[in-house]
């Protein structure tokens, strides 16, 4: 074989292959989309159909009247919007200051939010859920967090826990770390402030941490399940994910609307993913964490 | 003189200008990192060692007693093995079949982004939700999974309502699952491959095998420890698929993990000292793997994360 067949015989393999994985990737995406439209026909059909004989769209309006997923839904964005913002400001605010002020300590407080990162979650989560639970005058608490529950059940606990991660300010070191100095110096020599350099000039230098950081914040704060299951026992405050867990554990049959919920809940990270995919590939690529 | 002094005093002055603005910036980060890591790491090492009433509110000191507790609970030493089971079979699969699609994807080709979506896609999308759909394809009577097999002369087991089967299926769940990230840290450890270094071993007249094994193969190691320790950690915190798929520790507990443990200690029978000690065990076992696969695969991982 001359050597160009060779090469386009192994391209044809390469796609073949990489498509065939491909597609059994996305088996799942696809029957939850095509169960979400069946009818209870289709859906106790054995062996089943591929395709709906109806495409029932209605399944989605109704799916959402079973549960309060409207509800979930706006919980799950406030919550999500909050965690993305407050962790862009106060990692961003950190990270530079790591990166490009000398002071005392400045290698020890580093090397905390390193160890930080390595942290597992089963080695915090209790006494996390202690701490919201013993937060002083709230929730009926007295002085000293006893009495009352605190923030469970509340905003506050769904918000400020999660609102900072050790990764992010870990990011926000390394790309503040590679601006050169004379930018800083120029801003300095024209009187600009030490947070206005901050700010002014050298944040809009780093957008893509800022992508980065705002994508991976959000993600794992839309997709957070544990401690939202935690500290939540009112049906207000559920989040999407929580309310779909205690939706199937009520309705363990009724499998259009499970699917059409599960859409519900995967369908906007799966759009911005393919939106964005860039600052998602460079985030989990330099760390390779959640 | 008194010039050089003044400038110097400025000078001074500014500085610390600068460092009281650090502090104030850095002062929101540490204080909720002490907050809500510092604390809660440091109070679960003193927990475990405490008899805590979470009602009464009273703790008293009962130095290795939780441990002997909970290491004579048959069910906690099941999901330990579950766990390393788990572990044992999710991990290095689904590297396995990272690493190969890396190295595929690391070719330049058309819908090469859309490839890396496809394997991608299951990481960004929630547990919980994704989990569900697992469970309707697994469903034993009308579910995806039997019929295929049914096409093909095999009566499917009953999946996750199958004490032998229930755990299979949380693996293969999850390897489906953690492909993606793993490809993902094994695509930039590819791309970070010196091209200088294929191109001298082509004027050696190297193969493509041989270049394979003996340049990218090699170059990879690094990744491997860092993926392997990302991903053994992770997998030690299995939590929402097994939730999900096989609730109240599946049939005859028989998926029931440590992390599922905790939780049912913790926030089933709030039985803080209990959960705290399980804990530390469990952040034992990922000291005792993290440190042994460092010696294992050398200690030049340094350089993969930054």
């Amino acid at each position: 074989m001359s050597p160009l067949r060779t090469e386009r015989s192994g391209r044809f393999l390469l796609h073949l292959v990489l498509g065939a994985g491909s597609l059994l990737m996305i088996v799942p995406f696809v029957w939850m989309l095509l169960s979400s439209v069946k009818n209870r026909a289709d859906i106790a059909a054995y062996p089943p159909k591929i395709l709906p004989t109806e495409w029932l769209w209605s399944n989605y309006p109704e799916a959402m009247g079973f549960a309060p997923f409207g509800t979930y839904f706006r919980n799950s964005l406030t919550i999500a919007v909050g965690h993305t913002a407050l962790n862009l400001v106060v990692a961003s605010m950190a990270g530079y200051a790591l990166a490009r002020i000398a002071f005392r300590g400045r290698t020890l407080i580093f090397f905390g939010v390193m160890t930080m990162m390595m942290i597992p979650t089963y080695t915090k989560i209790v006494p996390q859920y202690l701490i919201a639970k013993s937060v002083p005058f709230f929730g009926g608490n007295d002085w000293l967090g006893r009495g009352g529950t605190g923030w469970l059940d509340s905003w506050w606990a769904l918000i400020i826990p999660g609102a900072l991660t050790p990764f992010a300010i870990f990011l926000f070191r390394q790309f503040y770390l590679a601006l050169p100095k004379e930018l800083e110096e120029a801003a300095r020599i024209d009187g600009m402030g030490e947070f206005g350099i901050f700010a002014r000039v050298m944040t809009p230098l780093v957008k893509p941490a800022i992508a980065t950081v705002a994508l991976l914040t959000f993600e794992g704060s839309w997709n957070n399940f544990l401690w939202p299951l935690l500290v939540t026992t009112s049906d207000e405050l559920r989040v999407v994910q929580v309310g779909l867990a205690a939706f199937q554990q009520a309705e363990r049959t009724e499998w259009a609307y499970l699917m059409a919920g599960s859409a519900l809940a995967t369908l906007p990270m799966i759009v911005l993913f393919l939106f964005t995919q860039r600052y998602f590939v460079q985030g989990f690529a330099t760390a390779g964490i959640k | 003189m008194t010039a050089v002094l003044e400038r110097r005093k400025a000078l001074r002055r500014k500085d610390r200008g600068r460092r009281r603005v650090a502090a104030l910036m850095l002062a929101p980060a540490v204080i909720h990192l002490v907050w809500w890591i510092g604390i809660p790491v440091v109070s679960t090492f003193v927990l475990a060692f405490l008899q805590y009433d979470i009602f009464a509110g009273t703790a008293e000191w009962v130095g290795f007693d939780n441990f002997a507790r909970i290491f004579s609970d048959d069910v906690w030493n099941a999901s330990i093995w579950h766990t390393l089971v788990y572990t044992f079979f999710t991990v290095p699969v689904a590297m396995v079949i990272a690493a190969v699609v890396a190295v595929l994807l690391n070719v330049k080709m058309r819908a090469r982004a859309w490839y890396r979506a496809a394997f991608f896609l299951p990481h960004v999308t929630a547990t919980v939700a994704i989990a569900l759909v697992w469970m309707w394809m697994f469903e034993p009577r009308i579910g995806l999974f039997n019929a295929l097999l049914e096409m093909v002369g095999v009566t499917g087991p009953a999946w996750l309502a199958d004490p032998d089967w229930a755990m299979t299926s949380v693996i293969v769940v999850s390897i489906w699952k953690g492909i993606g990230v793993k490809m993902l840290i094994y695509l930039a450890a590819l791309q970070s491959i010196p091209h200088e270094l294929y191109e001298a071993a082509d004027l050696d007249g190297a193969s493509g095998p041989r270049k394979f094994f003996s340049i990218t193969l090699p170059l990879l190691k690094p990744a491997t420890f860092f993926v392997f320790v990302v991903s053994m950690i992770d997998a030690f915190q299995v939590f929402d698929q097994v939730y999900i798929l096989t609730p109240d520790g599946g049939p005859a507990n028989s998926t029931t993990v440590m992390t599922y443990e905790i939780y049912q200690a913790a926030f089933g029978r709030f039985d803080i000292s209990t959960a705290s000690a399980q804990s530390v065990v469990l952040f034992g076992f990922l000291m005792v793997l993290t440190v042994i696969s460092r010696r294992l695969t050398g200690k030049d991982d340094s350089h993969v994360s930054s």
